[in-house]
């Protein structure tokens, strides 16, 4: 530095010092999630010699921090892709050519809970789930009807689907086939990343092991068969919605795009056949520049990445990624307030260079997105695209000060939990020993009670609340009929179809998957072209694989540490040691998850918070059914049952749980509350069905739990 | 009390679920009427056969139970758990996870599984686990699996509360086998070596030979049928015949040598003398003077004024009014 400089920097922190009233600048740090510190000011002198983030290359230049290509969106700008499904596939049909219309680019299917598990529409099961969060495909022919009139070899499609990944994909190939395409020309991704399903996203069907074995017949197949085809979409996205900070999921993503990597080569593949093919996914939060910084990170770390696994290709060295805005940062309170964060968070997005982007709706913590909410959300890209001038530039935030610290930052950090993965022996033993899951759930506990004592501000929910709520329209589905819909189409095709060509199908299906050998997607859309269900393929394939059940070990005493002293939170715990008395026992009360419906992030988090008050809490598995939970509750006496329930399921299975826990016991006086994501409009259905109280997002868990202890004291 | 305790004859579910919160309450009115029930229930007992099951957190318990008790129940018995759960934490609070494991028996009409937060109790064994095995009894299971963390030598009070006791153990580095005294041979009737599979089957069936010689050495009287191992997969449901199969013949060897009923006599006489010994420690700490006297006591020692020996017969003598 010179001494001119150095005379100038340290006036400013005189000034600096003296505006803020503080000692020294350092004092001024901010600590993020992510425990990187932010500085109040940087300069020329924090762009040192790095040891990730190299600021003198060029965009499509290596480590392509700046960009996987040279021009970017000066030539083309990103995607835009919106992530929807709903109902039967004739609805979202009409729904995809309207957008399209509209100027949406890029289709991104949605699929319902059922089809996600392997289930069909018709299977017990699944009675609250069918069409509810998603699209519900049950064969090759609701396939066909989701892209009628749609050209599969113009359109790209990208596919959320993980866990029954072989039969969804043969059907969209089989789909293409009968519109006369072959293969060859379609283009899109299926996401097909079954590690993040078992740390948070919670559609695997198969235990881990058989599961990474499909992700890498996919691989194979597509490599050879497919080569416009993404086989893959890495995704980080699930793990910031789940809680992750930007660091975890950064991490956490590559390493699960090492562990991908490995799975191919031991298929034989060579790294340049099938790495360019693979994609990644992202999530794009509040926290503008770190969000900007992780996408520069995450390119130059996989390009590290890829060249020590010896790649050569290009294509196979440079990251290209969707990302959505984040939905955890969207409130059920003001809700127009959510249509402002989606634009920042959609800038961070392009700013950091994405290749294709969802934005979110603003009624995102109320039900899925209206006509009217998705216009919006969608209009939000096109403004950016055409009305502001970001994609005139390629980079342009790059050379500024802070964002290249951050960006090394962001490498380096994310950088140290990579090896730990690697010293436990790749992210697969990773996920098996439950590290990475803990990790994730730690920070979204930490992030509540950040929130819960105001120490970090949400507009509308803990500051500047709207004293008069609007009134907004929901999308409703009726379930009900859905079901009906697809039951006939079931029972139309099951009539129309040869059962000998099927059952051969799907018993060599088994034994495929029992040999450990041969590629799994070849048979499966032999099956899918017999007609066989997805539920049907899904079924041959858990013969022999078996259905994975995931176990729950949460984090303890980390919301509990936030508010040590804290008045409330003391009231609180004297409040269940006077309960401990007057009853012989603590209060308790059974936490559970009914249907299909993964969101298990509230449960968790309201549970280990709940027990850190002094709470005993029992804890149900995922994918309860009502009897199942009725029959828990009663044996363990609890005097509560708090359903979560996110994904529109509670219409069904809050009754059902009424009706069955009647039914053990006619006289029971257990109290039923909900939380979770219920539109205001089925307020009064659940309180006429006898639950207690209603908690939604964005409730403070302290007072919720004050409420239950006044709730169950009443009674006992 | 006579209607709940036809109820629980009766099998019924929420009326068991009931008087198992009543033996575990605090509240006093609970305690008199759990005495009372308890009481009435030890005259009609069921014909249960209890089997406790310890060992340290992780091994597999709750999955074994959940892989064997599936077994069990397809074989039309009826099985009740309960599961002591160490799961407790700092504020007192607790986080029950152990039945997440057993999401196939909980489902299951045949089956009640109870889950109980363990307090840190010693033993691993929470207050009323024994009571509610009577229970459970009385209702007609034919099986009570009690889940306790196995903690060194308290495992004796686990042991005392069973027809079986096993202690599972994983594929280990063999430092458990330091655990292996004499002692431990004369109250575990089996070793169930878990986590028989994948890359831990080889270390598994090492350890389980390992228990095996380890078990030789210290042999028991020749007469007495020699402590089982047996090697499972709980995620791989391997072994389960096995398992009970020993059972069958533990029971067997121990009816034909009227063990069994023995064992269960001088389980009442363990647990008589524990009531007493609680009952005289409780009304120790509330019996008029006594705490005043424990105080005054404990600074006449630190004074140097009365030796610690006699403190203490002075506290008892007082207390026994032989003073
Ligand atoms: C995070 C999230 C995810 C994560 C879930 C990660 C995880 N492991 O939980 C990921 C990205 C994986 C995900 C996936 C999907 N999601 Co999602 N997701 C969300 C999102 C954005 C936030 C939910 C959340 O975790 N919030 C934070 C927690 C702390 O809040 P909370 O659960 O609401 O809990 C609070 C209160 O509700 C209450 N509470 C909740 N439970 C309980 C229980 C008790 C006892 C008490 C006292 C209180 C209480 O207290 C908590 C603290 O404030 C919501 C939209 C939103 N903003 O709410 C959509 C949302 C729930 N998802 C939705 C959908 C459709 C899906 C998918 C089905 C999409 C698809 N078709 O593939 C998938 C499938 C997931 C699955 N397996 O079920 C829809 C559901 C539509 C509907 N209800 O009609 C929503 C509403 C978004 C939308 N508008 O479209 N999702
Ligand atoms: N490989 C393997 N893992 C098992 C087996 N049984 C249990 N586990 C795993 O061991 C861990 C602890 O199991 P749990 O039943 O909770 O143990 P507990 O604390 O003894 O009740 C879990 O991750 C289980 O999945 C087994 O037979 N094989
Ligand atoms: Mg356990």
């Amino acid at each position: 530095m010179t001494k001119d400089k150095s005379k100038r920097l340290s006036d400013w922190e005189k000034k600096f010092t003296k505006e803020v009233k503080i000692e020294t600048s350092q004092e001024f740090f901010h600590e993020t999630d992510e425990g990187i510190n932010i500085n109040p000011l940087y300069t020329q002198e924090d762009l040192l010699d790095y040891t990730f983030n190299d600021i003198n290359t060029l965009p499509g230049e290596w480590p392509y921090t700046r960009g996987p290509k040279a021009s970017m969106y000066t030539n083309r700008p990103w995607t835009v892709r919106q992530y929807a499904g709903f109902s039967t596939a004739e609805e979202s049909n009409k729904f995809y050519k309207k957008n399209l219309e509209a100027g949406q680019m890029g289709l991104s299917v949605a699929f319902d809970l059922p089809t996600h598990r392997g289930y069909d529409s018709d299977d017990e099961l699944v009675m609250g789930d069918v069409g509810k969060a998603g699209v519900a495909i049950d064969s090759v022919e609701d396939m066909k009807i989701l892209f009628d009139g749609i050209p599969l070899d113009k359109m790209s499609v990208s596919m959320t689907m993980n866990g029954a990944v072989l039969p969804v994909l043969a059907a969209f190939i089989v789909a293409g086939e009968e519109q006369g395409l072959d293969k060859k020309v379609l283009s899109g991704t299926i996401q097909n990343d079954i590690l993040k399903e078992f740390m948070v996203r919670n559609t695997y069907i198969y235990p881990p092991e058989p599961s990474m074995r499909l992700v890498a017949d996919i691989i194979e197949y597509t490599a050879r068969e497919m080569p416009k085809f993404n086989s893959i979409s890495i995704s980080g996205y699930h793990m910031q919605e789940a809680g992750a900070n930007n660091v975890q999921e950064l991490a956490f993503t590559l390493a699960d795009g090492m562990e991908y990597v490995r799975a191919a080569l031991s298929k034989g593949l060579a790294v340049d056949d099938f790495a360019p093919r693979l994609s990644f996914f992202f999530a794009i939060g509040t926290d503008f520049f770190m969000e900007i910084a992780k996408l520069r990170a995450a390119r130059t770390l996989w390009a590290k990445i890829m060249k020590d696994f010896g790649a050569t290709n290009e294509k196979s060295l440079t990251l290209r990624t969707h990302c959505q805005t984040s939905g955890v940062s969207l409130t059920e309170k003001d809700p127009y307030n959510n249509i402002v964060r989606t634009s920042y968070e959609a800038l961070s997005a392009v700013l950091g260079g994405t290749q294709s982007l969802h934005t979110n709706s603003f009624d995102e913590a109320i039900a899925l997105p209206t006509e009217f909410s998705s216009r919006i959300a969608r209009n939000t890209q096109l403004i950016l695209q055409n009305e502001t001038g970001v994609t005139n530039t390629v980079d342009p935030l790059a050379g500024s000060y802070f964002v290249e610290k951050l960006t090394e930052d962001m490498c380096s950090a994310a950088w140290k939990i990579i090896e730990e993965v690697e010293e436990l022996g790749g992210m697969t033993k990773a996920v098996a020993a439950g590290m990475p899951k803990l990790s994730i759930e730690e920070s979204a506990t930490k992030k509540q009670a950040k929130i819960d004592s105001g120490k970090q501000v949400v507009v509308g929910v803990n500051k500047f609340k709207n004293p008069k709520e609007p009134k907004i329209d929901v999308l409703v589905i009726d379930n009900e009929k859905v079901r009906e819909d697809q039951i006939i189409k079931i029972t139309n095709l099951k009539k129309n179809r040869n059962p000998k060509d099927l059952e051969d199908c799907l018993s060599r299906i088994t034994d495929m998957a029992k040999n450990n050998s041969g590629n799994l997607l070849a048979l499966s859309i032999e099956a899918i072209r017999a007609r066989a269900t997805v539920g049907e393929v899904s079924k041959a394939l858990e013969d022999a694989f078996g259905r994975h059940y995931a176990t729950n070990v949460g984090v303890s005493g980390v919301y509990g540490k936030f508010f040590e002293k804290d008045a409330k939170f003391m009231d609180i715990q004297n409040k269940i040691n006077n309960f401990e008395k007057e009853n012989g026992r603590r209060p308790r009360v059974l936490i559970v998850k009914m249907g299909q419906d993964g969101h298990d992030r509230g449960a968790k988090i309201v549970a280990t918070s709940f027990a850190d008050l002094g709470f005993d809490i029992d804890m149900g598995p995922l994918f309860q059914s009502p009897k199942d939970v009725a029959k828990d509750a009663i044996e363990n006496d609890v005097h509560a049952i708090g359903v979560s329930t996110l994904a529109a399921g509670h219409k069904t299975l809050v009754p059902e749980l009424m009706k069955s826990l009647k039914e053990i016991d006619k006289n029971n006086k257990i109290t039923v509350f909900v939380g979770g994501v219920i539109p205001e409009q089925d307020y009064q259905f659940l309180y006429d069905n006898n639950v207690s109280a209603i908690f939604g997002p964005g409730t403070s868990i302290l007072d919720s739990a004050e409420e239950v202890i006044k709730l169950i004291s009443k009674k006992d | 009390m006579q209607d709940l305790k036809n109820r629980i004859i009766a099998g019924e579910r929420a009326a068991i679920a009931k008087a198992i919160t009543i033996v575990e309450s605090s509240r006093e009115e609970d305690i008199a009427l759990s005495h009372e029930l308890i009481s009435e229930l030890i005259k009609s007992p069921g014909h249960a056969i209890r089997v406790g099951f310890s060992g340290p957190p992780g091994v597999g318990k709750s999955t074994f139970i959940e892989a064997f008790g599936s077994y069990i129940v397809n074989k039309d018995f009826k099985l009740g758990v309960l599961a002591i759960d160490p799961s407790s934490n700092f504020t007192g609070g607790s986080i029950l996870g152990d039945k997440t494991r057993m999401s196939e028996i909980s489902k299951n009409e045949n089956t009640f599984i109870r889950s109980t937060p363990s307090r840190g109790s010693l033993g691993g064994i929470a207050v009323g686990t024994r009571e509610a095995a009577i229970i459970l009894d009385a209702a007609g299971y034919d099986y009570i699996f009690i889940e306790t963390v196995g903690v060194g030598q308290s495992e004796i009070t686990a042991a005392n509360l069973v027809d079986i006791f096993t202690l599972i153990v994983g594929p280990g580095s063999g430092d458990e086998l330091q655990g292996i005294k004499k002692g431990i041979t004369e109250y575990a009737d089996m070793f169930i070596v878990n986590k028989y599979d994948g890359d831990l089957a080889t270390q598994a069936s090492k350890t389980a030979s390992d228990y095996k010689s380890a078990l030789s050495f210290y042999s028991k009287n020749s007469d007495d049928i020699e402590t089982q191992v047996v090697l499972v997969s709980s995620i791989e449901n391997k072994g389960m015949d096995e398992v009970l199969d020993t059972f069958d013949k533990i029971v067997e060897f121990n009816k034909a040598n009227n063990r069994f009923k023995a064992r269960r006599e001088s389980q009442l006489a363990y647990w008589l003398e524990e009531e007493v010994r609680n009952k005289i420690l409780l009304r120790l700490s509330k019996e008029q003077g006594i705490p005043e006297l424990i105080e005054s006591e404990v600074q006449s020692i630190i004074s140097g004024k009365t030796g610690f020996y006699s403190a203490s017969k002075n506290i008892i003598d007082t207390f026994l009014g032989k003073k």
